[in-house]
Formats: structure tokens, sequence, C-alpha cells
């Protein structure tokens, strides 16, 4: 066989500008999952506090609480978990068949619905913390 | 070719377990976020609430399930992406043990913190 | 392709069986024949008050391709060649390629047949985008036009891709229609397919094994065991067709739900929105995947 040359990597994420919608959601969708199961093991070894004893998770949450950067990534994860389930609900639909032709628009709306949730959700957030 | 295709079929069933799950997450996931964050805000949090809660035996098999059902959720989809990007042979059968036990010490300990919070040990 | 286009709108603009009124006042423009007339030439105009603009500003399509050929030295290293082709109206992307082939360098490499979007060797990469060479009209591109092989798929020379592991899944999916018993002798007529069948599997069989599909694919570019949307859009036009037996398709459903067959879809949708054919493959895919589920809940 005559030798044929690979293009690699570049094939892929060097044209990150002509992704279309449902590539975007793939992306946006697996990178949200990564960091809900990562935060899901730090949130139960946070948790698992409790099996000191009631003061030392009481004191593990509230000083947790009281940093503004925790605050912050907070807020961070609320916008991904809400991603994660709007988009969600539309592969929910893609794999039932149901709305497919309109697969590109369900994916703007779930955009649009998370970066207004998290916009409205910042003060209660961010309440009673300062920098 | 048919001795190729056993009858057991390792996509589909996890295809159908991870849509059922997600199914189940997308409302307690919604739930547990507006419950510690808008009802009791977090900063609030205190070892008596959480026991509250947690005393409250639907909220504590919610929860148990909360946690089984997203740690097959979020394991599974670990490993789907890294069979996506190719994984095969022995890397994929070592990554699925490891991602395996990580799931079920996951489980177990969460479990545990859970009775632990309701006070029952 | 673009004699096709030019004589579908010169179709018979008047229908002979129809009457049509010389002073169009008088009938007040009321049939919707006239109104869809008058439309069409407005557009005719249009278009070709834009083809003329264009001529005047740059009557020469940029086109910058794709080089690379193992066996020559200067071509070891891939690069992109220039090159400046008149422009034609109605020019596709492949009239142009042949013009720079025919003119400047016989030694630009790429394949194409019947210019007509049915023997779907001439996919390339215009653009960023998967496309059909002889389907893609010049006018509707930005210059220059990027013109490359198919990604994931490794170039052999020039714009010739290395297409053996795709028709591989292709035939992995058994493509051809099978049925375990002989029809007796004296049915041995035709096997007719209902009408409402023929539609269901319709798109299906407008595959043309181009390949653009596999290469949008993310998927199949990471997983090579992956079938890949157009073999799974073939399993489909059988699996489909009432003319075979439900062994078959059970049969065809077990190749389809092993590990890296249906399940491997990630619905991002690069196929069916490459696909020079118009076919639904994410949909095809995604019915297989629930046909794959009620099969096996049904044995349980």
């Amino acid at each position: 066989m005559s030798q044929s040359y690979n293009r690699g990597l570049v094939e892929d994420f060097g044209r990150w500008r002509e992704f279309s919608a449902g590539m975007w959601a793939w992306i946006f969708h697996k990178f949200t999952g990564w960091m809900l199961i990562g935060y899901l093991f730090t949130h139960i070894a946070v948790l698992s506090s409790a099996l000191t004893g009631p003061d030392a998770y009481t004191g593990t949450i509230q000083g947790l609480e009281s940093l503004f950067l925790i605050r912050v990534l907070e807020v961070g994860l609320l916008a991904v978990a809400v991603f994660h389930i709007l988009n969600g609900l539309r592969l929910l639909m893609v794999d039932l068949g149901i709305g497919l032709e309109s697969q590109d628009r369900s994916f703007y709306a779930s955009l649009v619905i998370t970066g207004a949730i998290t916009v409205a959700s910042v003060p209660t957030f961010l309440q009673g913390v300062g920098i | 070719m048919a001795e190729r295709y056993s009858s057991f079929t390792p996509g589909g069933t996890g295809w159908l377990l991870q849509r059922i799950t997600a199914a189940f997450l997308v409302v307690v996931l919604a739930f547990h976020f507006f419950l510690l964050h808008f009802v009791n805000h977090a900063a609030e949090i205190t070892f008596a609430g959480t026991q509250a809660r947690m005393e409250t035996v639907g909220y504590f098999v919610t929860m148990v399930l909360f946690l089984i059902t997203a740690t097959f959720h979020g394991v599974n989809g670990v490993y789907n992406a890294l069979v996506n990007q190719g994984l095969e042979g022995t890397p994929k059968k070592v990554v699925l043990a490891v991602l395996t036990i990580a799931g079920l010490a996951l489980v177990a300990q969460g479990i545990y913190v859970a009775v632990a919070m309701a006070g029952w040990i | 392709m673009s004699t096709q286009q030019e004589s579908v709108e010169s179709e018979p603009e008047e229908p002979e069986s129809q009457e049509v009124p010389e002073d169009q006042e008088m009938s007040g423009l009321a049939s919707p024949q006239q109104e869809r007339l008058q439309r069409k030439q407005a557009a005719l105009e249009e278009r070709e008050r834009a083809e003329s603009d264009h001529d005047m500003d740059d009557d020469r399509v940029h086109l910058k391709v794709f080089r690379y050929d193992p066996e020559v030295e200067g071509k070891q290293e891939p690069r992109f060649d220039d090159f400046h082709v008149p422009f034609e109206r109605g020019m596709t992307v492949l009239d142009a390629l042949i013009y720079a082939r025919d003119e400047f360098d016989s030694s630009l490499t790429f394949r194409h047949s019947c210019r007509q979007a049915i023997c779907g060797s001439d996919a390339f990469f215009i653009n960023g985008r998967q496309r059909l060479g002889c389907k893609t009209q010049i006018a509707d591109l930005d210059q220059p036009v990027r013109v490359e092989p198919l990604p994931h798929q490794e170039a052999v020379k020039d714009l010739v891709v290395e297409m053996e592991h795709f028709y591989d899944q292709m035939h992995a999916v058994e493509p051809y229609f099978q049925d375990e018993e002989t029809p007796d002798a004296s049915e041995l007529d035709e096997q007719r397919q209902s009408r409402e069948n023929r539609e269901k599997v319709k798109m299906s069989t407008r595959c043309i094994w181009c390949g653009a599909c596999m290469s949008s694919c993310n998927i199949a570019a990471g997983d090579n065991e992956y079938l890949g949307p157009a073999a799974i859009n073939k399993a489909y036009r059988f699996a489909m067709d009432d003319r075979e037996d439900e062994e078959i398709k059970e049969h065809r459903l077990r190749i389809l739900e092993q590990e890296h067959g249906v399940w491997r879809c990630q619905t991002q949708f690069s196929c069916t929105e490459v696909c020079p054919k118009d076919i639904p493959l994410t949909e095809h895919i995604q019915e297989l995947k629930r046909e794959a589920v009620k099969k096996n809940l049904k044995f349980w």
C-alpha cells in the first residue's frame, strides 16, 4: 500500500470555528458532565466531615461558605448543572425522536435559559459574603 | 459472521439505563439545588438542619437513590466518552475496573455519610 | 449539475393546456400560476444581476487546493497551491478543479465521475465543510475557496483519500436484500412493497457512498470500530423494509446493537448537516436505537 498522510488533531479542534450547534452542544454537555462527576466526588468528600461529628460538619461547611471564591465557584456549578439538565432534556427528546428538526434551536434555548438562571441567582448565591 | 455477536448487548442496556437515570436526575438535581441554595441557603447549613432533613425516610431514600443514579450516570458517561475516543483492549478493561471500583466506593462512602447524618449510627 | 439546474429553471413556463390571458391588467393578476411566474422572473433577473456584479469585480475564482504526494520529492510536505480559474456562470467546485487540472497543473489529483451528485466520488472538504464538489456552486462560497481532502481519512494524494475503511463498514452491515426462504415457485413474480413502506425507506435509499457523513463524524474519527452513519443508514434501509422477514430484521439489529454500533452515535447531527443527499441520518440512527431497545425489552 502506498504511503498516506494523516493530518492529526488539527482535523478536530483546529476547526472549532466551523462547528455547528449539535457539535457545540455535545462539547458543552461532555465538559459539564466531567465537571459534575468531579464535583460529586468532592461533594461526598466534604460531607464526610459529618462522620467526625456535628461541629466538624457545621464548621467545615460554614467555613467554606464564608469564602468568596467558593461562592463564585458555586455560581459556576449552578450554571454547569442547569446547562447539563436543559441540554439533557434536549437529548432525551432527540432520543425519543421528537423535534429533531429544531435541535439547533433547542440548544440555543438551553444556553440562553442557563445564562438567565445563572445571572438571576447571583444575588442569592453571594448573599452575606464579602470579597 | 453471527458468531461474532453475542446475545448479550453491551451497549444497549447501558444506553437505556443512562437515559432512565437521566430522566430521574433532571428532577432530583433541580430539586436538590433548589432546596439547598434557594429554600435553605448553603451558608446557613448546620448539622442539626441536615439531620432534620435526613431523618425523614422519604428524603433519605431520595438522596441515596440520587447518589446511586448520579454515580452510575457520571461514571458510565466518563466510560462512554473514553470509548468514543477509541479506548480499547486492555486499557479499556483497566479503565472499566477502576471506574467501577471508584463508583462503588463513592456510593458506599455516600451511604455511610447519609446514615451518619440521619443519626442512625 | 449546472446544466441540470438551468434545465429546471427553463421548465415550460406556460403549460400548453392553460390559457394565459394576454393582458395581465385584465386578469387582475389573480391566477396563482401567474404570480408564480412573476416571482420566478424576478428571481431570475435578481440572480443575473448578482452574477454580473460578481463578474465585474472578480471574474477569476481563487482556489486554494491541498497538495500532497508521497512519491514526489517536492510534494511530501503537504502545502496549499493557489489557482485562479476564470469564473463562469453556474460553475461548481468540481468544474473549477477540472479547469485547474486541465489548464494549469495536470498532476492535480482528485476523484470524479458523473458530475451530477450520483456517483459519490467527489466529496471534498470545501471551506471547512464536507461537500460534493459537483453539487457546490462557486457563487455560493466565500473566496478563496479552500479545497482539502476529507478529514479523518488518510490523504493518499492531493484530494484523494483512503476509502477502504469506509467500504468495510458499509459491507459489515450486509447491505443487500436477504430472505431465509425462497419464495414458492408459483409466486415467483415481483416482491411488492407497499407505498407507505417505500416512503419509510425512501430517504435512506438515496445514499451515494460519498463518505461525507463518516468524515464529519467526530466519533467515527476517534473510534475506528464505530460503524458510522452511512453504514447504519444502509442497515436502516433494509431493516425497515417490510419485504424482509422478522428474523432477518433481528439479525440486522444484532449487528447494529454491538458496542460499536448505534450506541456510539452522540447525536451531534454533523452527518445530517453535511449529507449531500439530505438523508436524515441522525433520525434513522435514533430510530434504530429505539428498535434495538424494544427488541431486547421484548425478550425479557
